[in-house]
């Protein structure tokens, strides 16, 4: 208990309730879940018990900061916490920990958790960013189109990292306008992994910058903590931060028009031919289960 | 606005002494911060021998089976009676990772004939760390291939080992935990011959090579 509040004192702590006098009790808990009311202004957690002040129960709680829910779904086992004021209460600093698929057979509830590495033919998880216009996007939204996205984050400082990505995604889009009669329902995704740098604004600048002020089927995004912390295990993506920057590899993904993993290309040593081709294969529904 | 001619000598030597006052301090402030930077820096890297941190619960070396950068299998066997100094990695690490293995090649030039130390990397990112890219790495820092062993494999086997001997889980931020949310990555461990892990140091500390040879030929007593 001690470690989660240690963990939830990561997140700076927001001012003190605008009601009364600052006098908030705070409460480490730990919990799945339930529902995410549409307005995020409140969740539906099914907790466990929260030691000093209630039993287990699955109850409602206010949500003051609603950037808390980005990347968080219904079956996610989080661990949050509950402040109580004199008279108000509301759950902060909510993390992921993961997701929970519960399986009843023969009446027998079954929990387990998922974060298993996807391989090609696997359905990605669906997960919530927040895209370089400040709006809230997810990987369903391009059903449709294959989907080639990737990892960066604007302060990278090593060419061969990140800005290779971007740079090899605009010659990839280059050489799909330039073929004659290609197919036209695919898109691509740069995906921060540095949500308290790259606000949209920040995207949106180096946005332009890679994509030439043209912003055809090529979207940036940021991807919250949690929303990283659901996608590194499934993707095999490696993010370590500390105060002096962020560590990580490369993960490049093909998604096919219904969400599929087509293609997986680790590290830098790929060609904008090699992704215009599993992008086209994508679109076609050949899916490359051989992929490494 | 007219003063008297005895007023304006008082006043120039007034703004002389406001002047050498605010040299002084000046100069006074940044020489004491002078020191005090130098100390602080000196408490850092200089006078802090890096001590010995005892495994959590009692870890003992388990058997595994991986592939070195020439491609060979090694398995625990044949590093049975040898101290081993170990570390964990992924190569596209750019912040502590480096740093560590600098450490490591230190231990490496300090050990260079004492044929029962072997040193061990264990990558952490086995798709994209296979044995070439490792091969790759070893030479970055002159790693011995006889000596200096840098180990993939399969994720669950990789992972396995590292759990089961080395590392606890780190139940932080996902954000500063290093891949297998392993706690101390950046640590250097130190297996006994009996394999039996001795302890960790802290591999970004620039005495710590010093440190773990010294502890090494403590063990052989």
């Amino acid at each position: 208990m001690v470690l989660l509040f240690a963990v939830a004192g990561c997140k700076p702590k927001p001012a003190a309730p605008d009601t009364g006098p600052a006098q908030v009790k705070f409460y480490a808990a730990h919990g799945v879940i339930r529902q995410i009311a549409a307005d995020r202004h409140s969740a539906t957690i099914q907790h466990e018990a929260i030691a000093g002040y209630m039993p287990a129960m699955t109850m409602e709680f206010s949500v003051k900061d609603t950037n808390e829910l980005n990347g968080i779904a219904p079956a996610d086992e989080i661990t949050f916490k509950l402040a109580v004021g004199e008279s108000e209460d509301w759950i902060e600093a909510i993390r992921f920990e993961s997701h929970r698929i519960e399986d009843v057979t023969n009446g027998v509830v079954m929990v387990h958790e998922t974060t298993p590495e996807l391989k090609a033919g696997d359905l990605l998880p669906d997960c919530e960013l927040t895209d370089e216009n400040g709006d809230r996007i997810r990987f369903s939204d391009f059903r449709g189109r294959a989907l080639a996205f990737t990892f960066f984050f604007t302060r990278c400082p090593l060419p061969d990292y990140c800005p290779r990505m971007c740079k090899n995604f605009a010659e990839t889009r280059q050489l799909l306008l330039n073929m004659p009669d290609a197919p036209t329902n695919w898109q691509f995704l740069s995906i921060s992994f540095d949500p308290d740098f790259d606000r949209p604004e920040m995207l949106a600048g180096y946005a332009k910058f890679f994509r030439d002020n043209n912003p055809y089927r090529w979207r940036f995004a940021a991807a919250s903590t949690n929303a990283i912390a659901r996608l590194a295990p499934q993707l095999d993506l490696m993010v370590v931060r500390d105060d002096t920057g962020i560590s990580h590899n490369l993960r490049t993904v093909v998604l096919d028009p219904q969400g599929r993993i087509a293609h997986q290309f680790d590290g830098n040593a790929w060609s904008p031919r090699m992704l215009a081709d599993a992008l086209l294969s994508a679109v076609r529904g050949q899916t490359n289960s051989t992929a490494p | 606005m007219s003063q008297p001619a005895g007023s304006k000598t008082h006043n120039e030597e007034r703004l002389f002494l406001s002047i050498a006052l605010i040299v002084a301090l000046v100069f006074g402030t940044g020489f004491c911060f002078l020191i005090f930077s130098l100390k602080s820096r000196e408490k850092v890297a200089g006078n802090s021998p890096p001590q010995l941190i005892a495994p959590d619960h009692p870890r003992r070396l388990a058997d595994f089976s991986l592939t070195d950068r020439t491609g060979r299998m090694v398995t625990q066997a044949e590093l049975d009676h040898k101290i081993l100094v170990v570390d964990f990695l992924f190569t596209s690490c750019s912040l502590t990772c480096p740093a560590v293995n600098r450490c490591m090649a230190q231990v490496q030039q300090l050990t260079t004939n004492q044929l029962d130390v072997r040193l061990i990397s264990l990558t952490v990112d086995s798709r994209d760390d296979t044995p070439e890219v490792l091969a790759k790495y070893g030479a970055r820092f002159g790693a011995d291939t006889n000596r200096w062993l840098l180990l993939t494999g399969a994720k669950p086997a990789l992972y396995g080992l590292i759990a089961t001997t080395f590392l606890a889980p780190d139940l932080n931020d996902p954000f500063t935990s290093m891949p297998g949310n392993f706690s101390h990555t950046d640590r250097i461990a130190l297996v006994d011959a009996a394999g039996n892990v001795r302890g960790y140091f802290d591999g970004l500390n620039p005495n710590t090579a010093a440190a773990v040879v010294a502890e090494i030929n403590l063990l052989r007593k």
